[in-house]
């Protein structure tokens, strides 16, 4: 299988402006995170907000310049391409953002918002645009005689099929979608969901798929990376992270993720307390304040991402935990 | 008699004949019970307590034969009367803790403003008693947080001082719309367990509405599921998970993405959906309002709308009920 995307030690820091007389503080919104995606398969980005996933999806979609380490679309090196590169990388990122009411031109038809990357990026004639609208419309379940209606006109659930229909006009070889499904209602949800994975299927897009919602994940995803104050906490394949967590903050976060059907016979894990101050994050690992496992040693020292039982974890106790 | 007892409420925005948002409900709360209501946006959930509390102003219409509250018909109460029992028995948590708080004043402050209204508490008494409120809500440094104002804190932070709010007066009913929604988790694990910790200890009655369904089976006894204005299923926790009898029930359950975290087979699986959406205000079926999109439609079902029927495992509206066949016979 081809590799689609490839990040490497992937880092973007804002500096923050705290007054005229102080020091700018830096916020490492992203801090080294590297991961491979193949064609045609889904990495979810988990964790809870201030964990960086938007900032990482923005790095990935090219809408902002990393810090530092280097990103790779379809082989291709996005640091140091010319204009003309760059134009054809961004025709391979397209992105499905959280709102569909905030995401859709209200003054355009749906069918010029459809085909306006066409327009942008092909020399196709007219009609042949409109073709290729109409065929993606069919796909994604909208009627022909929606090309001639506004935004305001739709459910949505029906915006966020159009946002995915416009992502996937160019056919992109990576979908970025940051939380593409939760404002929508569960029966909603659902049929979005289905529809990711048709398209998916047929043209073999890699999915990048942000979500704070682990049952959507487990549904959808091939891989998982979980994600806490911007650096990877657990990274691997979807059913042994979903079988056997081994970082402590993805065994919380199983946890307190509740279920249709509870088994009384699991005790929950609680974790007290909220995500840190990203201005002031506490030395050695992010997580110590709050982790059940916590020792000396993460107050000091940061833990590295280390290959363990097939996925990788960066705590300095998963050999304990594992167990 | 039980706590919390409405009788045919229907609620509609505009003229009398108007569509109705919600339509002839029916709900009880007993005493210390924990009640979810459950439905999808516009299912008009969040409206039926909105008119128990008396927060629907005009062009809104609330009818019904009964709205009784703690021996209090809250149809006929007004204005000072009413005050003295909202906010005191019957308090009520919001969705999103950032807008519930005054952002001009103190944490401290607002606190004191319940007590000083319902309690007649001032001064240091009204102070002291604050900050054992926000130590029952479990905020870390509680002494410290009196003087915050709500944008110092975190949405969990504030969801806990708006819980502190809402049992300064320790009321009688808790309602809690959407209470974790905005939150995050862990966050929404702590929250909840909190809620569930100062109903067992106060025994307050509960109203959790929602739309996670998850929630609701850890955390509720009863359920009353609504589509479109009605309520189509009330029955109990976990029965009503494990043999839903109204289809629409049934369909939200099957569309809930993987429930268990073990074994998977990826790719080829696609979730149960209902096809279409929610019918609109003007494109309401004659018959059951679930009939467009149910799939055990019969042509009757087109045609008359099923009344609530109550069964042995609670209630339900619908002409062909499932996962009942043996009882009823």
């Amino acid at each position: 299988m081809s590799i689609v995307l490839e990040a490497r030690e992937l880092t973007r820091h804002y500096e923050i402006s705290r007054g005229l007389f102080k020091a700018n503080a830096l916020v490492r919104a992203l801090n080294g995170v590297s991961f491979q995606l193949e064609a045609g398969k889904t990495l979810a980005v988990v964790g809870e907000s201030g964990c960086g996933k938007s900032t990482l999806a923005r790095a990935l979609t090219l809408i902002e310049e990393p810090s530092s380490g280097s990103l790779q679309i379809a082989g291709q090196e996005v640091a140091g391409a010319g204009k003309a590169q760059h134009k054809q990388l961004r025709r391979d990122v397209q992105m499905v953002f959280q709102n569909p009411y905030a995401s859709l031109n209200p003054r355009q038809k749906i069918g010029d918002q459809l085909a306006e990357p066409l327009l942008i990026n092909t020399n196709l004639s007219r009609a042949e645009r409109r073709e290729r609208v109409q065929s993606m419309m069919q796909q994604v379940g909208l009627r022909p005689e929606h090309y001639q209606r506004y935004p305001h006109m739709f459910s949505g659930g029906q915006r966020q099929r159009i946002a995915l229909a416009r992502a996937m006009m160019l056919q992109p070889k990576v979908l970025v979608a940051d939380e593409p499904t939760s404002a929508l209602d569960v029966s909603i949800q659902a049929q979005v969901l289905n529809l990711f994975m048709d398209l998916q299927e047929q043209y073999q897009t890699g999915y990048v798929f942000i979500s704070h919602n682990l049952a959507v994940v487990r549904h959808v995803a091939d891989d998982v990376l979980v994600m806490y104050l911007g650096r990877p906490a657990e990274m691997g394949p979807a059913d042994l992270i979903y079988q056997r967590p081994l970082h402590p903050y993805t065994r919380a976060l199983l946890s307190a993720t509740p279920a249709i059907h509870p088994d009384p016979a699991k005790p929950k894990i609680k974790i007290a307390g909220e995500l840190p101050n990203p201005l002031d994050p506490p030395p050695g690992c992010a997580f110590h304040k709050r982790c059940p496992h916590a020792s000396e040693r993460c107050q000091v020292e940061v833990p590295e991402l280390r290959l363990i039982d097939a996925r990788q974890v960066a705590c300095h106790h998963a050999e304990a935990i594992a167990g | 008699m039980s706590l919390l007892d409405i009788r045919n409420l229907s609620v509609r925005f505009g003229t009398a004949d108007a569509i109705p948002v919600v339509d002839g409900l029916d709900l009880s709360v007993d005493k210390g019970e924990v009640l979810a209501i459950v439905g999808e946006s516009g299912s008009g959930k969040s409206v039926t307590m909105m008119a128990l509390m008396g927060l629907i102003d005009a062009p809104g219409i609330v009818r019904a034969d009964s709205l009784r509250f703690d021996g209090h018909d809250m149809l006929t109460l007004k204005g000072r009367q009413r005050r003295q029992v909202v906010g005191k028995d019957l308090a009520m948590v919001f969705q999103d803790p950032m807008t519930a708080l005054n952002p001009s004043y103190t944490v401290g402050f607002q606190i004191e403003e319940v007590l000083r209204q319902h309690l007649g508490l001032k001064g240091k008494a009204a102070r002291a008693r604050a900050l054992q409120l926000l130590e029952r809500v479990e905020i870390p440094g509680a002494a410290s947080r009196l003087d915050a104002y709500p944008h110092q804190l975190s949405g969990g932070m504030s969801q806990r001082v708006a819980i502190a709010m809402a049992i300064a007066a320790e009321p009688k009913l808790l309602i809690a719309d959407e209470p974790t929604t905005a939150l995050d988790v862990t966050i929404q694990a702590q929250i909840m367990d909190l809620l569930l910790d100062l109903q067992r200890d106060e025994g307050m009655g509960l109203v959790l509405i929602t739309h996670d369904l998850a929630v609701v089976a850890e955390t509720a006894q009863r359920v009353c599921v609504m589509y479109a204005g009605q309520a189509v299923e009330i029955g109990s926790v976990p029965t009503l998970f494990d043999a839903p009898t109204h289809p629409y029930t049934e369909a939200l359950l099957k569309a809930v993405p993987e429930q268990n975290w073990g074994e998977h087979s990826l790719g080829a699986e696609r979730l149960a959906t209902l096809p279409g959406i929610v019918p609109g205000r003007y494109d309401r079926p004659v018959g059951c309002l679930l009939s467009p999109r149910c799939p055990y439609a019969q042509p009757h079902c087109r045609e008359q709308r099923p009344a609530l029927e109550p069964h042995l495992r609670g209630a339900v509206r619908c002409f062909y009920p499932l996962n009942l066949t043996a009882e009823v016979a």
